[in-house]
């Protein structure tokens, strides 16, 4: 094999370059350089120009590195102590912290409910990482051939924010959107420093603190209008466990919150909201319910038409009521047209 | 075929190799058949990968990628016999680390999955996260995902599976009617909050979904089940057209689209009128509908035909009626 010969190298596969990158990176110790790497490696080397131009090749590299990084290879970067500037950097990967523990392994059951909470996720990113994942848990041995049978659960994320939240909570980015609040007709932009991705009642939400104020506030992501955009700005990652508070805070709300209605004898209403997480049923026959928010709730009582009528609150009955005199004007205006 | 990214398929497979090799290391030898089939992928993946791993190694000390500074494998072995004999190896030796948006992606599924009946035992669910978070490179991102609700009905329908007898209950369809169902179970299916049981259903001779929170008083039969999972097609998506189905022309707010888009046909025309798309949705019956449009006020309208709009009106008016509004 003769090194150094950039024209007319034979094309190196890219998962034959990434692989012998985190090859050679996993062998060293000390670390190797940047021009150590892009002059050795092999998918590198057969481009090296050791005239000194490489800054493509240097651009390839930088980009390697995110896409091994994002495989979850902890590719370390190490200053020189006698050495400074950007070419004295030495790379490495740290076998310890590459290695999987060895004390952690998968029982059968463990294998076939995490290849269910994997089948979960059936689009989009978390769909990608979490066969990934699936893969990762094949090398350890774990047998698949165990289907759990008869279930097949989804979860979705349909809100065009979800993605670039996600990679700023990751990347501890503060961040820029514009918000619609219920009852407003305006949205205003916020910024703050995303905390937890939470989804509670089938609904995403971002839990949050301003970065002004230092506020915590959780907004629903299908009312964030348009694009979220990173400031640039970049936060300390909190120590708590701000996904399991966020969800105990959205639960606590959603438990305070109780509207009383009355439902048509064995109507779809009767069934559907007797069933309901935490509906209690008053002496009366009434439903008790519990709700996160009154515009959202409106909007699902109101699909049920006249088998549910509003009691109380007063502005759920009100809202409620309104939309029906809506949905009614709307289609009756179309209708004369 | 559809063509993914090129960055995207080549870091998947980066990522199957650094599986591949440990599971290799921990068999002595194993087949290309057991591989492919272990992995879920085809045997020419295999092979293609085998010999990726076995031209593969680091630079060594003379940077010229010597014969011991590479994996090798027992070729003939590998090309008489498909078998895979791992004879040298380099630099790594265990299982990589999940990222921590992977263990993020399976824990938030656990999470969710965690009131299923086979998951009762919460302490072991919660082990099983802790080995996740523990077994990734970084810290899982803050997500969290509410526990699916699953009521009594899924852990009935499951003892049936498992001993093969149907099941009866009493269903309220979308038009108000009460039935009584004989059915054998074949899928518990779900989208976030809302559970469905997916059954041969012998009223109706045909597979079809119940959702769960319309079911009641269901209970197990002494009658064996006629359709196994695996006897009938089960279609991937949750709601399936049929011939029968109504198509109605609505205009809808751009943010109300991805609420209804289970209901738009993929061939469904969209063109903007105002601020408005209009579009097509395809229903079984306009009592589907009138729910459907009566829960989503000012953002979905419908426009054609005229039944369609009468059946909304007609529900929307007995809505506000019961708090004595008349609509004008």
């Amino acid at each position: 094999m003769s090194p150094g010969s950039a024209a007319g190298a034979p094309r190196v596969p890219v998962e034959e370059r990434l692989f012998s990158l985190v090859l050679a990176l996993l062998a060293t110790d000390t670390g190797l350089t940047k021009n150590e790497i892009l002059s050795t490696v092999q998918g590198y080397r057969q481009r090296y120009d050791h005239g000194g131009k490489n800054a493509n090749l240097e651009r390839q590299f930088e980009r390697d590195k995110d896409d091994i990084r994002d495989l979850g290879v902890p590719l370390e970067t190490i200053e020189s102590p006698a050495e400074s500037g950007n070419q004295h950097l030495r790379y490495r990967i740290p076998r310890g912290s590459y290695e999987l523990p060895s004390d952690i392994t998968f029982s059968v059951e463990e294998t076939a409910i995490l290849g269910l909470a994997a089948m979960v996720w059936r689009e989009g990113a978390l769909s990608t990482e979490s066969r990934r994942a699936l893969v990762k848990l094949r090398s350890l041995g774990g047998s698949s051939d165990e289907p759990v049978l008869g279930y097949a659960p989804t979860l979705r994320v349909r809100d065009s924010a979800f993605e670039p939240l996600r990679t700023a909570l990751d990347k501890h980015q503060v961040v820029r959107f514009a918000y619609l609040k219920p009852g407003e007709l305006e949205s205003r932009v916020r910024t703050v420093i995303p905390l937890a991705l939470v989804q509670h009642q089938g609904r995403w939400h971002l839990a949050a603190e301003e970065t002004g104020t230092g506020a915590q506030r959780t907004f629903l992501l299908r009312r964030i209008v348009g694009q979220v955009a990173a400031t640039g700005e970049i936060f300390d990652p909190r120590a708590d466990d701000e996904s399991a508070r966020a969800l105990r805070e959205l639960e606590e709300v959603w438990s305070s919150h109780t509207a009383v209605v009355e439902v048509e004898l064995e109507s779809d209403a009767a069934t559907r909201l007797r069933k309901r997480r935490g509906t209690v049923t008053a002496p009366s026959g009434a439903l008790e319910l519990h709700y996160s928010d009154l515009n959202i709730i409106a909007d699902e009582l109101a699909a049920f038409g006249p088998e549910v009528l509003v009691l109380s609150p007063v502005e759920l009955r009100d809202a409620v009521r309104s939309r029906l005199v809506l949905t009614a004007r709307n289609h009756r205006e179309n209708a004369h047209d | 075929m559809t063509k993914r990214p090129p960055t995207l398929q080549a870091t998947d497979k980066l990522a199957f190799l650094l599986s591949l090799v440990p599971w290799l290391i921990d068999r002595a030898q194993v087949s290309v058949a057991e591989t492919a089939k272990h992995f879920g992928m085809t045997e020419q993946e295999i092979r293609d990968a085998v010999m990726l791993i076995a031209v593969s190694g680091i630079p060594g000390e003379t940077h010229q990628y010597q014969d011991g500074d590479l994996f090798d494998i027992a070729w003939d072995r590998f090309e008489d016999d498909d078998e895979i004999v791992l004879t040298h190896l380099v630099a790594i030796d265990d299982s990589p680390r999940f990222s921590g948006r992977e263990a993020a992606a399976l824990i938030a599924g656990l999470q969710y999955l965690s009131a299923l009946p086979e998951n009762a035992d919460r302490g072991a669910i919660d082990s099983l996260m802790a080995k996740l978070a523990r077994g990734a490179s970084t810290r899982p991102s803050e997500m969290a995902v509410e526990a699916g609700e699953t009521d009594a009905a899924v852990a009935l329908i499951r003892e049936a599976v498992a001993t093969g007898v149907q099941v009866e209950f009493d269903y309220v369809n979308s038009r108000g009617d009460h039935e009584h169902r004989h059915a054998d179970p074949l899928r518990i299916e779900s989208v976030d909050t809302d559970w469905y049981l997916r059954a041969w259903c012998h009223l109706r001779g045909a597979v079809r979904i119940f959702r769960l929170d319309r079911i009641s008083a269901l209970t197990l039969t002494a009658l064996p089940i006629q359709f196994h999972v695996g006897d009938v097609p089960l279609p991937d998506e949750l709601f399936e057209g049929s011939a029968d189905d109504l198509f109605v022309t609505v205009e809808v707010t751009p943010a109300a689209l991805s609420l209804i888009a289970d209901y738009i046909p993929d061939d469904a025309e969209r063109a903007t009128v105002g601020d408005r798309v209009r579009t097509s949705v395809r229903v079984s019956h306009y009592h589907a509908l009138k729910r459907l449009v009566a829960g989503l006020p000012g953002m979905v309208t419908v426009v054609e035909p005229p039944e369609a709009r009468r059946a909304v009106v007609e529900w929307a008016a007995a809505g506000a009626a019961r708090y004595g509004v008349e609509p004008g």
